[in-house]
């Protein structure tokens, strides 16, 4: 067998080498006529292109003729005349070939595994390499392969988990519940499941009737009517797969479908309770998430206490993210009870519909807390009172740092209150009251209140009426505390944590 | 991420660390919380110093020596140029996420006071749908009491009209609503078009700021770089002064230890120069003295040769004699060692000869002892008639001789010693003479013939051997010329003497016919001689002494040459093939002895001694028969005697008178026996 794989290209090399002249686009022809002929012969097609003789991988550059007829390449490190190429390379070859049957990585030495790495398909299946291959440029390939673009920086910087997290994100997101067979999904679990740390999923497709119920044009009724068809739109239940995952860390989740088109229906958006009963008990299941994101769903109030209550008291829960939801005071309030329960760090509920209520028993609960380092209230509508309530909690709170309120129907006395904050608290790095009413007044009050902060580095007051004096004043101050947070990064003699002082940050978006 | 920032704070730290040691409390303070307070300064400063290593290394190094350089202030410019950059662009790129928020917050706010009118009005309609609503039941029950069917008619007819109203308000109301819908569409995808151009404009203001950020960087880089090469090059200047200022005093020094090193140079050339001077005087003295010792040595080996001379001419005189001394002693030796030789060969021969016959003589003692018995045996005994017997060996004496090969040298002594006797005793008589050689010619004529060949081939023998015999004596002259002569034709046998004298006879017969007949005379009896050689000898020379022996006078001298000319030839044909070397000295041929010993041991022969054995055994036997009757006679006497005594005994007693008493005598009982 290994005489027919090679004699192909000796008859290439003979032929070649005695017409020495340009005939660079004959030979590589002819090549690639004895290549596939190699395939329609031998049992392995790929072999050829896998370990290219020497002479090959020159073939289509220019001057191969000549470059054909010397015996050293000083710029070619790989460049050989050697005819027969060495038993190793043989032994290589065939533990390539034979890989999905035999697959011999762990006994060869170190030098060796490489080569066959080297020349691994990536198509080979993934129950055969998925716990044999660790080597990141294997799994580079097989990304680079398969997705155009991949950022390694968003899956913990290895290619390997970034294989199997965007494999079983593609699963997912094309899983059509009742038509697509779930075994698909599990019999992919014991393969990825020490790799798998984050699953993004951006949408889940409802399930398919064959017979597309029409609704017309009456489109506000579609959503009542997505209310009795609820048990029909279930989508995926994460259930098993999340707790398969050993490592699972974070959920980044949206029920929703992309680019539907003119097939826009309103149940394509549907969040269904028992899509939320599910999902609640895998994410209570999973002891080792760390953050948990579920925006653009649909949660209202109720879905969002079952969410919730079933993540009190978990034991590793950071940051929890229910942004561009329909959480309205209760949501808030059982929010509010979470921060007692946890150890979350990071709270996002942006564009929700939180108001006065909500922001208060959040305010009650942040004034006690002690892990919470990030808030975001943006686009609710708590208005003055719980503005005010929050400033209060901020008086006595010594461990948050990022504060964003912007578009939340604020106005002066709110200010009054922050401004009493910021010549008391010394934690806070970030404040954004964008898109608020604060006034001119507000905002003398809010710089006789920066007057005496030392640490706040940034504080966001773009279109809420305030008089530009004063905003270029805060500014002014924001870059002394800026200039000193550095200096303080720099010189670790100050007891400040550096890690707050990192030079100027975009804000929260 | 800008170290340099923390410059004055380290540069405070610096100075404190400086102060420590000039000021601060020692270790080597009697107080002991001083001592305390040192140690606890060191280790601060230590830390310190290791911390500050941490930092990085630029920290410390450059700057630290210039507090302010250009480089630094161009870095913290570009770094706040860049920090507001970022914060500006930034600011504008997030300004429309802000609007966009402000824009919702209005919407909102807006759509929540219509949808507080909205349902204020539904309201509304609601109440007054409801009156009219119930109003119009009303009237139902109105018209059912209503028998009149005109009446009812008018009443149907205006609860339709009623009814009418009612459902045209109920789809104003909708229409309105559908159009507030539409326009609520309108709006939507308003909204949408807004939005896309706003995220339009973001990402066009993003990449803007990208592409002004990276551009700003790159200025900011070059600039640092700017700077940075500027204080390079200005540090490079500084440092090339200073190069070159040291380079100079360098050089300078150079200079002076170049100026010197050519003084002191000069200085030791002149040394030099003196001690040349001195050494040459001196190798000059030396030269002289040496020169004259030559002389001396030179005369002195003069004197040495001429001694040498003189004793090298005495001592060749010395050699010469020595050597005519050798010559002699060797001339000497020979003869003493032929003698020797011969002697003990002779002496060997006798002792050989003298037990041999005293063996033989026993020998024969015993066989005639054996013969006497044999004889005795047979004429007494057997009565036969006995003769001798007659073997060969009986009349043998003397050791066993063959052909004895003998050297020529010692045939030629032989030859000659017999012919100096010749003229004593004339010889010839003599019937055991050992010379046994002239088998077919005489000792004379051979003797002649070999005169003859030392006269002529005189030229074969060296002339120093010639010059040695000069004193010797005529015949011992003669041996020795013979032997260097035969030695020199290659005659090493007795044979090849034979073959010489033959040749020579044979020559002159043949060239000599009147000397034919006594050659052909010889030649026969030469036939005869091989057969009785002991008891022939005495035969064959009483006939050759009566002839005249073949005169040597028949072969001419100069014949001489060409006989030998031709002999020699003839001679080394078959001696080519020949047994190189012969031993002089031919061993006795012992294989004859023991059967000659042997023989003398069996000269009874086996018959006799058989016919021996069996008289021995009848004689026993005779013997044996001789002896019986012998005592049977012995006996027989005895018995004789004894009756005789015993009759005188008797007679005795008869004759007693004792008889004559008794009243009967035993004379008449009895009869006495007569003798």
């Amino acid at each position: 067998m290994e005489e027919t794989q090679i004699t192909p290209s000796l008859s290439v090399r003979s032929w070649s080498s005695i017409s020495t002249q340009d005939q660079s686009s004959i030979s590589t022809q002819d090549q690639s006529s004895t290549a596939g002929q190699a395939s329609s012969t031998g049992p392995q097609p790929s072999k050829p292109s896998v370990i290219p003789p020497p002479v090959k991988s020159k073939g289509p550059s220019s001057g191969a003729g000549v470059r054909r007829m010397r015996r050293i390449i000083a710029e070619d490190a790989e460049w050989s005349v050697a005819i027969v190429p060495l038993l190793t390379e043989l032994c290589i070859q065939h533990i390539v070939k034979n890989f999905q049957n035999n697959p011999i990585l762990k006994q060869l030495p170190p030098e060796h595994q490489k080569k066959v790495l080297n020349h691994l398909s990536p198509d080979l299946p993934l129950a055969v390499t998925a716990n044999l291959i660790e080597d990141e440029s294997y799994w580079r390939r097989c990304c680079m392969q398969r997705w155009p673009v991949c950022h390694m920086d968003e899956h913990g910087g290895s290619w390997k988990r970034t294989f199997f997290e965007l494999h079983l994100e593609n699963l997912l997101k094309h899983f059509i519940p009742s038509t697509t067979d779930p075994e698909v999904i599990l019999n992919l679990l014991p393969l990825c499941r020490n790799y798998v740390h984050t699953i993004r999923v951006d949408q889940f497709l409802p399930p398919v009737h064959l017979p597309p119920p029409l609704r017309g044009g009456d489109q506000s009724d579609s959503g009542s009517e997505g209310e009795m068809e609820e048990p029909a739109t279930d989508h995926y239940q994460l259930g098993d797969l999340v707790a398969g995952l050993s490592h699972l860390e974070e959920l980044d989740l949206v029920y929703g479908v992309k680019d539907c088109g003119m097939n826009f229906e309103w149940n394509l958006f549907l969040f269904t309770y028992r899509d939320c009963h599910s999902l609640a008990a895998a994410v209570k299941a999973c002891h080792t998430l760390k953050i948990f994101r579920l925006t653009r769903s649909k949660v209202d109030d109720d879905k969002a206490r079952i969410l919730i209550c079933s993540l009190l008291d978990h034991a590793a829960l950071e940051e929890l993210d229910l942004s561009h939801n329909l959480i309205g005071d209760r949501g808030a309030r059982a929010a509010a009870k979470l921060l007692g329960h946890s150890r979350l760090r990071v709270l996002n509920l942006a564009n929700n519909q939180v108001r006065a209520p909500g922001a208060q028993s959040l305010a009650h609960a942040l004034a006690h807390n002690s892990d919470l380092v990030s808030l975001n209230l943006r686009l609710n509508c708590i208005e003055d009172e719980g503005g005010q309530a929050l400033a209060h909690a901020l008086q006595t709170n010594k461990c948050l740092t990022t504060l964003h309120l912007g578009g939340n129907e604020l106005s002066e006395p709110t200010a009054t209150l922050l401004s009493q904050v910021l010549s008391i608290n010394t934690t806070l790095t970030s404040i954004n009251l964008s898109c608020n009413r604060i006034g001119p007044d507000g905002g003398k009050q809010l710089l006789e209140g920066m007057s005496d902060n030392k640490t706040l580095l940034e504080f966001d007051l773009r279109l809420s009426d305030i008089a530009q004096e004063s905003e270029y004043l805060i500014g002014q101050a924001l870059c002394a505390n800026r200039e000193a947070a550095r200096q303080r990064a720099l010189s670790p003699s100050h007891f400040m944590s550096p890690a707050t002082a990192k030079g100027p940050e975009n804000p929260v978006g | 991420m800008n170290p340099p920032g923390s410059l004055g704070v380290l540069e405070e730290k610096e100075e404190e660390h400086l102060a420590t040691p000039v000021i601060g409390p020692s270790i080597h303070s009697d107080n002991p919380q001083e001592r305390i307070q040192a140690r606890r300064l060191r280790i601060a400063a230590r830390l310190e110093a290791r911390r500050r290593e941490a930092l990085g290394e630029y920290l410390d190094g450059k700057e630290s020596e210039e507090d302010q350089s250009k480089s630094y202030k161009q870095k913290e410019e570009s770094r706040l140029k860049l920090a507001k950059l970022l914060l500006c662009g930034t600011e504008l790129v997030t300004n429309i996420q802000v609007a966009a928020d402000i824009r919702e917050i209005h919407r909102r706010v807006e759509e929540e006071e219509i949808k507080r009118q909205r349902l204020e009005k539904l309201e509304n309609e609601v109440k007054t749908s409801q009156d009219k609503f119930e109003e119009i039941t009303m009237k139902w029950e109105e018209g059912k009491q209503k028998r009149i069917p005109q009446e009812l008619w008018e009443m149907l007819n205006a609860q339709q009209v009623h009814c009418a109203g009612l459902i045209e308000d109920k789809n104003k109301l909708i229409s309105e609503l559908q159009q507030e819908l539409k326009a609520k569409d309108d709006q939507y995808v308003k909204d949408l078009k807004k939005q896309s151009g706003d995220i339009c404009l973001l990402l066009e203001r993003m990449e803007e700021q990208v592409k002004n950020v990276m551009k700003t960087f790159r200025q900011e880089l070059q600039h640092i770089e700017k700077a940075f090469e500027v204080e390079r090059e200005e540090l490079l200047t500084n440092n090339k002064k200073k190069w070159e200022q040291a380079l100079q005093a360098h050089n300078a020094k150079e200079l002076e230890y170049l100026m010197n090193r050519i003084k002191k140079v000069e200085d030791h050339e002149k040394q030099l120069n003196k001690q040349r001077i001195w050494d040459c005087e001196e190798y000059n003295t030396i030269k002289i003295k040496l020169e004259q010792d030559v002389q001396i040595l030179e005369q002195q080996l003069q004197q040495m040769k001429a001694t040498y001379q003189l004793n090298q001419e005495k001592l060749e005189y010395n050699f010469q004699v020595l050597k005519k001394r050798d010559e002699e002693s060797t001339v000497i030796k020979s003869q003493q060692k032929r003698k020797i030789n011969w002697h003990f060969a002779l002496i060997d021969d006798k002792q050989f000869r003298e037990i041999w016959l005293m063996n033989e003589e026993e020998v024969k003692d015993l066989i005639s002892r054996a013969f006497d018995v044999d004889r005795i045996i047979h004429t007494h005994h057997l009565g036969l008639p006995w003769t001798a017997p007659d073997f060969w060996f009986l009349k043998n004496v003397g050791p066993i001789s063959q052909q004895q090969q003998k050297s020529p040298t010692q045939i030629l002594e032989e030859v000659l010693m017999e012919a100096e006797e010749e003229g004593a005793e004339e010889a010839a008589s003599e019937p055991e003479s050992y010379l046994d050689l002239p088998k077919q010619v005489s000792a004379k004529t051979t003797r002649k013939i070999l005169m003859l060949l030392c006269d002529e081939s005189g030229f074969l023998v060296e002339s120093k051997l010639l010059s040695l015999l000069l004193p010797l004596d005529k015949s011992e002259c003669y041996l020795l010329k013979l032997d260097a002569i035969f030695s020199a034709l290659g005659i090493e046998s007795e044979d090849d003497l034979y073959k010489l004298v033959n040749f020579f006879l044979k020559y002159q017969a043949h060239h000599s016919p009147p000397s034919q007949e006594r050659t052909s005379l010889v030649s026969p009896l030469e036939k005869l001689d091989p057969q009785g050689e002991k008891e022939g000898s005495l035969v064959d020379r009483e006939p050759q002494e009566k002839q005249p022996p073949p005169s040597p006078r028949l072969i001419h001298p100069n014949d001489v040459l060409k006989i030998l000319e031709a002999f020699v030839t003839g001679l080394r044909k078959p001696r080519d093939f020949r047994a190189p070397v012969k031993l002089l000295k031919v061993v006795r041929d012992d294989s004859k002895d023991s059967a000659y010993w042997k023989a003398l041991t069996t000269v009874i022969p086996a018959t006799t001694l058989n016919l021996w054995d069996a008289l021995y055994t009848a004689l026993e036997k005779y013997h044996l028969v001789l002896t019986q009757r012998a005592e049977l006679l012995i006996e027989n006497s005895s018995l004789e005697r004894q009756n005789t005594e015993l009759q005188q005994l008797l007679q005795q007693y008869l004759d007693s008178k004792i008889n004559s008493e008794l009243q009967v005598p035993p004379t008449q009982v009895f009869r006495v026996p007569t003798k």
